[in-house]
């Protein structure tokens, strides 16, 4: 027997194939999951709409049971919010993505009503993460605050934990977050229980190595060849490269069916699955981080 | 007998929306709009690098994000003089159209079809009402549809990362048209997975609208509104090959003329913002937020051209570039989407004939002292425009006015109503504790409440009560 691929597509795809097979054998039971939006941009689960291997309908038949997601459910109203609190009454899995927005008491986000009244972002978020057996933080907005929180912050959004400060959950950052990163998560949850994680809350699966580390470009970093404008296929370090300081496995990953990411879009890495985002990774792009010394 | 009928929220579109509908003898006399989230880009948006736009404004939007992109590298283009080379153009607007394929064949299976067909295999998928008309056979296939395009969106935004780098949020879009280089074997990649998005669209999706639309041909008359119709063009300017779908227009009922830019005002009559006059020009500094104004109910500004409301997005792009003339209604804007799906993978096919490989438009860029610039595109959901001011090389005013805010604005002092509302006055709810109308005219617009409510400003929550 040849050794299993250990490319990062083939371990995803194995954890997933294992996951239904054991549903299958009933040696593993499918778990309820909401997913809530918050504020944010609904942007991570369009991402996740574009995860393949598995697929979203791959994920809906045979993963989990998703109870309630604003983006997909076909009720409306408080009949949406009624299934939301109905989901409680078993146990699931909560997966978040945008921020919490704490001003004004939550009201600058509000996601449905319930018995008349608003229901806001921050009640959502701490009813439904005490009694949740599992969290997923999903995407920077949620992680940390993310784009939502930037400066100067005027809903004062926060990240999940902030709101939710005893609870254990797993941290999933990036804007958005990869399709692979959640859904392989989840096997690996369903699986196996919560896979290993480093002291930010992040799987080592997914977040483990800078990218700078497996950059494709790091010879021309080593040998100082570096690019001065967009576009070029050099080193991007001088144009405000975050792979430096962003760990997370782009480089050999990569986006929308593995065929692309931003530094091989000839455009640095923005940092966008490191905390911090999007403020301390500002400015993106700058075409004077060095000057040229002539004559000295 | 009035009732009230309060819908939060509007599942199934992006963002958070609050509908707050009264009806007489079952017709909508009144309807109010809202949207439920706020982050405030334009705050946060000054005091940034202007390169930096392209990228953060990107986060507005999930669905949508290649849009804010292309608005804000043309407003930076403009700010900063440049003009880019025809093969950028093509490039980023290549990029734009795969946003167009995802945004559109998402938009109708995931937004719309749960609408109008009984998806039975999964809980997810179970209705509030039971306004169901399809004939078995075309709801399964439907239903099976609404799988299967799953693979075709995500095809669309695996186009879109081949020269974006990734989506949402692409990196590939900036001034000069783009950040890489076309190649070979991009071009076919591209090229070999919009055949299969152009089968699909062709044999599956625009079949399937016309058989929604055949059960539903009541919906022919509901949810049209003013009527008035903008778009800033799309597709158009080109230096060989003119205008591949439509230049900025507008119409009412009695006229169709060209698009004068300093005609726009936003209005806030009715929007928590005070302002001395209650009217800006885009470029204008955004008003006070003031949540104790008397009349106000949302913080949706309004956006009128001439002072009327218009309605943007596919169909008045289509009624415009006269390639549609069966009417405006929320059947019709339903259609549209699908027949400008087909239409924008035929212009991106010409697109993709015009690539040259290798060649590299990117520049290193300058940036002023001082300088202002606006671009103004019409993107998926219809027409977008940002406005941005630049000094001491930062950020000193950011403006957006999303297709959203035109379509769900609030209503004015001279009575107008904002375009959607307009578009429910009238509607007849067949059973007001399951109303199947509402929600389904609403969506038509494609509404996307988070762009729409990026400029929310402080303040306090207003209470609705509910009837039932």
């Amino acid at each position: 027997m040849p050794p299993e691929s250990l490319t990062n597509e083939a371990i995803a795809e194995r954890l997933t194939s294992t996951a239904l097979k054991s549903l299958k054998k009933g040696t593993i039971k499918k778990k309820n999951l909401i997913y809530l939006e918050l504020n944010g941009c609904s942007g991570n689960i369009i991402s996740l709409l574009n995860g393949q291997n598995p697929d979203f309908e791959y994920t809906l038949n045979s993963m989990v049971d998703l109870k309630f997601c604003n983006s997909l459910m076909a009720a409306e109203g408080e009949r949406a919010i009624e299934k939301l609190i109905k989901a409680m009454d078993e146990e699931y899995i909560l997966a978040v993505e945008g921020a919490v927005a704490l001003k004004n008491n939550g009201l600058y986000n509000i996601i449905g009503n319930w018995q008349g009244k608003p229901l806001t972002g921050l009640q959502a978020a701490q009813m439904l993460g005490e009694k949740a057996s599992h969290i997923f933080a999903v995407g920077a907005c949620a992680t940390h605050g993310g784009v939502s929180a930037a400066k100067p912050n005027p809903s004062q959004s926060v990240g999940l934990q902030q709101v939710l400060p005893n609870k254990k959950m797993i941290k999933l950052p990036g804007c958005p977050v990869h399709p692979d990163w959640f859904l392989g998560t989840l096997a690996h949850l369903l699986l196996y229980g919560e896979p290993e994680t480093d002291n930010l809350d992040r799987p080592l699966m997914f977040y483990s190595t800078l990218i700078h580390d497996r950059c494709p470009r790091r010879p021309f970093f080593d040998r100082g060849i570096f690019a001065e404008k967009l576009g070029e296929k050099t080193c991007l370090f001088k144009l405000g490269c975050r792979g430096p300081v962003t760990r997370v496995d782009c480089p050999t990953r990569q986006w929308n069916g593995h065929v692309n990411w931003p530094i091989g879009d000839n455009t640095p890495c923005i940092g966008c699955a490191q905390f911090g985002f999007p403020d301390a990774m500002a400015p993106f792009i700058s075409y004077d981080t060095t000057r040229v010394v002539k004559n000295e | 007998m009035s009732k009230r009928i309060v819908i939060n929220p509007l599942t199934r579109i992006s963002g958070f929306m609050e509908i707050d509908v009264m009806i007489d003898q079952n017709q909508v006399v009144d309807v109010k709009t809202k949207g439920n989230l706020f982050r405030g880009f334009e705050q946060m948006l000054v005091g940034r690098s202007p390169f930096d736009a392209v990228y953060f404004t990107q986060r507005i939007c999930g669905i949508c994000s290649a849009a804010h992109s292309m608005a804000s590298s043309r407003a930076l283009e403009d700010a900063l003089n440049i003009e880019p080379m025809e093969q950028g153009k093509y490039l980023r607007d290549i990029i734009h159209c795969c946003e167009f394929l995802q945004n559109h064949i998402r938009h109708f299976y995931q937004y719309t079809v749960p609408d109008f067909v009984k998806i039975e295999q999964n809980s997810l998928f179970q209705s509030d009402h039971d306004d169901f008309r399809l004939p078995k056979n075309i709801n399964d296939r439907i239903t099976q549809h609404y799988f299967d395009s799953l693979k075709f969106s995500r095809l669309a935004h695996e186009m879109l990362a081949v020269l974006g780098g990734k989506a949402p949020h692409n990196h590939g879009v900036f001034i000069g048209g783009i950040t890489t280089q076309a190649t070979a074997e991009k071009v076919v990649h591209i090229d070999s997975i919009l055949d299969k998005i152009s089968k699909f669209i062709d044999e599956k999706m625009i079949p399937d609208v016309y058989d929604i639309a055949r059960f539903y041909a009541d919906y022919f008359r509901m949810g049209g509104g003013y009527g008035n119709l903008l778009t800033y063009g799309a597709f158009n300017h080109y230096k060989e090959l003119g205008t591949l779908y439509v230049d900025s227009l507008v119409s009412t009922m009695e006229s169709v003329e060209a698009f004068d830019e300093s005609k726009i005002q936003e209005k806030i009559d009715y929007s928590y913002f005070n302002s001395i006059n209650n009217s800006n020009q885009p470029n204008e500094a955004v008003t006070e937020p003031d949540m104790d104004k008397e009349k106000a109910y949302s913080w949706v500004k309004a956006p009128r051209y001439k002072g009327l409301p218009f309605e943007v997005g596919p169909l008045a792009r289509l009624i415009l570039s006269g390639s549609y003339s069966n009417g405006i209604s929320a059947m019709d804007r339903t259609i549209a989407r699908a027949l400008e799906a087909k239409k924008i993978s035929e212009i991106m096919k010409i697109l993709l004939q015009q690539i040259i490989p290798g060649v590299d438009v990117q520049k290193k860029y300058e940036l002023p002292e001082l300088a202002s610039g606006r671009g103004l595109v019409d993107t998926t959901r219809g027409a977008l425009g940002h406005w941005l001011k630049i000094q001491d090389k930062k950020i000193s005013f950011y403006q957006i006015i999303t297709p959203s805010t035109w379509d769900f604005s609030t209503r004015d002092d001279n009575g107008f109503r904002g375009t959607a509302e307009e578009a429910l006055v009238g509607t007849h709810i067949q059973n007001p504790d399951k109303p199947a109308e509402i929600g389904r005219i609403l969506r038509s617009f494609d509404p996307c409440m988070s762009c729409a409510t990026h400029v929310y400003s402080p303040g306090k929550q207003v209470k609705t009560i509910k009837v039932f």
